[in-house]
């Protein structure tokens, strides 16, 4: 599973989805196809989830709000571990991401 | 009419250093990647310009991205006939944006009551609440999700203020922004 524009790049490996570069997309329904891929990662109903950001360089709000409706879907699913990787080098992530941890008590978040 | 929510006086002296950029009416003030390709550009040029007072390259130009970003996909969303115009002004480490655009009349009551709304209450708590309202219910748009993430995760002070257009039938609506880099 793979979605590729010259702007960013996400994909799944097992259950291990990868974000890479710049994601401005221009609202909810922008995005729909991104979060049909997550959706399908889950519905392999794996032990863990790991979403990884660490070369995701810019998320918009619409982008944010995607990734926090996901994080609101995962808490339904206790029994899936969470598992969400940032990077200190890119400022939007120690800023926001915080937030996921809010709407889901059992989300591991590391930013390293 | 002339009616203002929150913080919208300009403060930054004439010296300041400052970047304005007018998107003129038309295919430019419509389209969608002009907020991303506007939003590095002014964050590119003014972060250098901090860089030189010691503020920090990297964090600088992400706010300043971010922020104007936000604001240019609002102006851009809610286009109504006329120009985009856009001035960021920076001073030591205080950081100051305007987005003057036109907005339909139609939507002003519902907006205003959102502003209201956003401004009356925590940003953290708001923020939370509405994204739990947002991913309960499919049909919402998540509105006032970018500027209570500008609120509370970037700590920006944002004014907004609507005047009836000289010419022409929309409402000027000025978006201020503001922000101190530590």
């Amino acid at each position: 599973m793979e979605i590729k524009t010259a702007e960013y790049n996400i994909w799944a490996e097992g259950a291990i989805i990868h974000y890479e570069g710049t994601l401005r997309l221009s609202g909810t329904d922008a995005y729909q196809d991104i979060l049909t891929m997550m959706q399908a990662v889950l519905a392999g109903n794996p032990p863990m989830i790991t979403m990884d950001l660490t070369q995701l360089e810019f998320l918009n709000s619409s982008g944010i709000n995607l990734l926090a409706k996901f994080t609101i879907e995962l808490r339904k699913h206790p029994d899936v571990a969470v598992k969400v990787l940032g990077s200190t080098r890119i400022p939007w992530q120690s800023k926001s991401l915080p937030n996921l941890q809010k709407l889901h008590k059992g989300l591991e978040l590391v930013l390293a | 009419m002339n009616t203002s929510f929150g913080e919208t006086g300009q403060t930054h002296s004439k010296d300041s250093f400052s970047i304005s950029v007018v998107l003129k009416e038309g295919p430019l003030s419509k389209s969608w990647s002009q907020a991303g390709t506007t939003s590095d550009f002014v964050a590119e040029v003014l972060a250098r310009h901090g860089a030189k007072s010691g503020l920090d390259y990297t964090e600088t130009r992400h706010t300043i991205v971010y922020l104007v970003n936000e604001l240019l996909e609002n102006a851009i969303k809610f286009s109504f006939p006329g120009d985009v115009q856009i001035r960021c002004s920076l001073e030591d480490a205080s950081f100051e944006l305007s987005v003057i655009n036109q907005i339909d009349p139609e939507i002003v009551p519902n907006f205003q009551a959102l502003i209201q709304e956003l401004t009356s209450r925590d940003p953290g708590e708001l923020l939370i609440e509405r994204i739990e309202a947002n991913a309960a219910d499919e049909e919402s748009s998540a509105s006032g999700l970018g500027i209570l993430t500008l609120m509370n995760d970037y700590g920006v002070r944002m004014g907004w203020h609507f005047s009836n257009a000289v010419a022409g039938s929309g409402v000027v609506l000025r978006t201020q922004a503001y922000l101190t880099f530590h």
